[in-house]
């Protein structure tokens, strides 16, 4: 592929940046694939900024990228589309592999976010069981071990309970932490 | 009892992205049944003629989609220059999603006409 070259060293510098940037993003795609990405991006940033002035080829190179957005934002969704395509062509472990990888990162948010939801209830549970059976419930420790945080019906000798009441305090701190860790997840998977 | 009206701001944005994604791929067949473009010139006719602010990043992708589906050719011509322009053309298969989608699309334009009526 043929690289533009720019008048300006400050052009030229944030337009190799800009596809070091890009080869990157697509370095997982066969060969083809990564020239044909690369090529297409090159022919739309020299359309876009042959014809401005050596004056203002820094802003116009700044202005077409900006654009063109951000090669691991914008590239991400085609790049696991084409691994797919190829995942299915080859029947490739590593190829099918990446695949999954690439399209099931929403999927593990998702996932994780139940688990801390699964969490968030089990740790409000813990301040009703708490007050239903005090003595099975709590942290415990034996010796200068830990031994079981939450509810155990098993209480061999020598073990002690630490916390007392406060385990409720504990439990429901701990489920406001963990809610609004999930709400914060569940945004930023939203504006994904 | 006084009620205070306000737009849902945020929802409308969502809504808005969802229509534009949706419509973005009817828009590029519309354009494309004209005659041939170049990736760079064909968003600058979707500039031209809608006031979609598409990140311009994403058109490549979804045209890369529309090929795979056959629904748009493409070929690569070389320029004096030496860096190419690959050109896109709506397919005989594109022509009649195209001829379909506006069905679907006056369809759904004349069932929201009679709602909001």
């Amino acid at each position: 592929m043929k690289r533009i070259v720019f008048i300006n060293p400050t052009a030229q510098k944030i337009y190799d940046d800009y596809f070091a940037r890009v080869s990157r993003c697509i370095s997982i795609l066969n060969d083809d694939d990564q020239l044909e990405v690369l090529m297409e991006l090159n022919s739309h940033i020299y359309e876009a900024t042959h014809m401005a002035p050596p004056a203002i080829e820094v802003d116009t190179l700044v202005n077409t990228l900006e654009k063109l957005g951000a090669p691991e934002v914008v590239l991400q969704p085609a790049v696991a589309y084409k691994k797919i395509q190829q995942a299915g062509r080859s029947f490739n472990p590593v190829h099918i592999f990446q695949a999954l990888y690439l399209n099931i990162s929403n999927g593990i948010g998702f996932l994780v976010m139940g688990i801390i939801y699964l969490l968030t209830f089990a740790f409000g549970s813990l301040a009703v069981v708490k007050i239903i059976s005090p003595e099975h419930t709590g942290l415990f420790l034996r010796g200068d071990r830990f031994f079981a945080f939450g509810y155990t019906h098993d209480l061999p000798s020598g073990l002690v309970e630490l916390l007392g009441n406060w385990f409720i305090v504990t439990v429901i701190m701990l489920m406001g932490i963990f809610y609004f860790l999930n709400t914060l997840l569940f945004r930023l998977l939203k504006k994904n | 009892m006084y009620y205070i009206c306000c737009m849902n701001n945020e929802f409308v944005q969502n809504w808005f992205s969802q229509v534009k994604k949706g419509t973005l791929s009817y828009i590029i067949l519309i354009i494309l049944d004209e005659k041939e473009y170049y990736g760079y010139e064909l968003v600058q006719e979707i500039k031209i003629h809608t006031t979609l602010e598409v990140a311009e990043g994403t058109l490549y992708p979804l045209l890369n989609r529309l090929k795979t589906e056959g629904i748009v050719d493409s070929k690569w011509v070389e320029q004096e220059s030496g860096i190419p322009r690959k050109y896109y053309t709506l397919s005989a298969n594109g022509k009649a999603t195209l001829t379909e989608m506006k069905k679907i699309w006056s369809a759904l334009n004349t069932a929201i006409n009679k709602i909001e009526k």
